[in-house]
């Protein structure tokens, strides 16, 4: 496929991840149009080694940390937003909960959750991607489950699991 | 720490990692979770919060892209990649490039830098197109060129590129930096196309240069009111004389 076609056709999924970092629709397609824009830049670097799709994640990422540290005083993160979905039948999870909790994760926990979660990628994608050893992705990564555990936890029946502490 | 249940020997970052590795390790970890119950709940949950989170998010892959994004990838915005070097090398370097690709942007004239990178971006676009690769058909070829030199704001003309075989099926607007850009399209027996994107320019005369990207290569000059760019996936010399061709249809009066 034309690289022109691949990157077309890499946008749905690009929306997706950045909605569900940035949690605000504007700024996400400003992401993923920031994003987009940096790869045509960069479109010679490319040189097909690994996935296109983890190259542009690689970009959003760094347009995205880049984001954050420029709106340090004034974060473009938004707490307060509603889910995408609308519940659908009985979900293990409230959906809405879960999407409160995210919003609470620490940005690089939430990120790196994500790629794995919704992206799919293996460990070994999103640790290139993210530019991190094997190990500290996983650790981040049952960090972000244990936090996500602990905000959703409240209405369940949670099996009594040993913390670590 | 003395938990009730034998001791986990899977921590959760070793879980992680084989619930995120390759088939192998997915299986394992499912082997060993079917003695521990620990492990398990674990698994459960994560893949409760798994399944939350495509609920979530995934279905926004399935909204509408928003056109400005689209917009982006026909913007002729690459900036001279690897072939600028072959054309540095040649001394074909008309265009000031001395304040870097910001400066080449803003400079008043269309850099022509953009030309074959915009003439690539759409052969990109529409050479691979089976429904819809032309908005105008060589049949009406007259009304086909009327009307993208007027909206081009300056005379085009259609070149004979049947020497090697490659005829004209017909051609579309695009748009372009400054004004909209022609695209004029073009195939031979085999299937294989050519494009020939032309735009106006008010930039210096250059001669032909050579600029390549994955899968498609371009040659590309500016001569008088027109920068020209011919775009296909050939050998480099079939190319070059289809160019020379084209640049000779183009400016003979």
């Amino acid at each position: 496929m034309p690289f022109l076609d691949e990157i077309e056709a890499a946008i749905p999924g690009l929306r997706a991840y950045a909605r569900a970092l940035l949690r605000d629709r504007e700024a996400a397609d400003d992401l993923v149009q920031d994003t987009l824009e940096v790869a045509l830049v960069r479109a010679s670097q490319w040189r097909g080694e690994g996935s296109l799709r983890a190259w542009l994640s690689r970009i959003l990422l760094n347009r995205f940390r880049d984001g954050l540290r420029r709106n340090r005083a004034a974060p473009m993160l938004t707490l307060v937003a509603e889910p995408t979905a609308p519940p659908q039948g009985e979900p293990r999870l409230a959906l809405a909960e879960v999407h409160a909790a995210m919003g609470r994760l620490p940005e690089d926990q939430r990120a790196a959750l994500l790629l794995v979660a919704l992206e799919g990628m293996s460990l070994a994608e999103a640790a290139s991607v993210l530019g991190l050893a094997e190990g500290t992705l996983a650790s981040r990564l049952a960090r972000a489950r244990a936090s996500l555990r602990e905000m959703t936890a409240r209405d369940r029946q949670s099996p009594a699991r040993k913390g670590s502490s | 720490m003395t938990p009730p249940v034998p001791a986990s020997p899977l921590s959760d970052v070793d879980a992680h990692r084989l619930r995120h590795g390759d088939a192998a390790a997915r299986a394992e970890l499912a082997r060993l979770a079917q003695s521990d119950f620990d492990l398990a709940v674990r698994l459960a949950e994560w893949d409760r919060q798994d399944a939350a989170l495509l609920a979530l998010y995934a279905p926004v892959a399935d909204e509408p892209v928003p056109p400005r994004l689209h917009a982006v990838l026909k913007m002729p915005v690459a900036p001279p990649s690897q072939w600028w070097k072959v054309a540095a090398a040649i001394g074909f370097l008309a265009f000031g490039f001395v304040g870097g690709w910001g400066a080449a942007r803003l400079a008043g004239p269309v850099p022509a830098t953009t030309i074959a990178d915009a003439a690539m971006a759409s052969f990109a676009t529409y050479a691979v197109e089976v429904l819809h690769p032309i908005e105008v058909a060589a049949s009406d070829e007259a009304h086909l060129v009327k009307w993208l030199s007027k909206r081009l704001g300056t005379q085009i003309k259609t070149p004979d590129l049947m020497s090697e075989g490659f005829r004209l099926i017909g051609g579309r607007l695009l748009p372009g930096d400054k004004s909209p850009a022609a695209l004029l399209m073009y195939e031979d027996d085999l299937g294989r196309r050519l494009t020939l994107y032309l735009t106006r320019s008010d930039g210096k005369a250059s001669g032909l240069a050579f600029a390549e990207e994955p899968g498609r290569q371009a040659f590309w000059w500016v001569d008088g009111s027109l920068g020209c760019a011919l775009v296909g996936d050939l050998p480099r010399d079939t190319l070059r004389r289809l160019a020379i061709a084209a640049y000779h249809d183009l400016t003979e009066a």
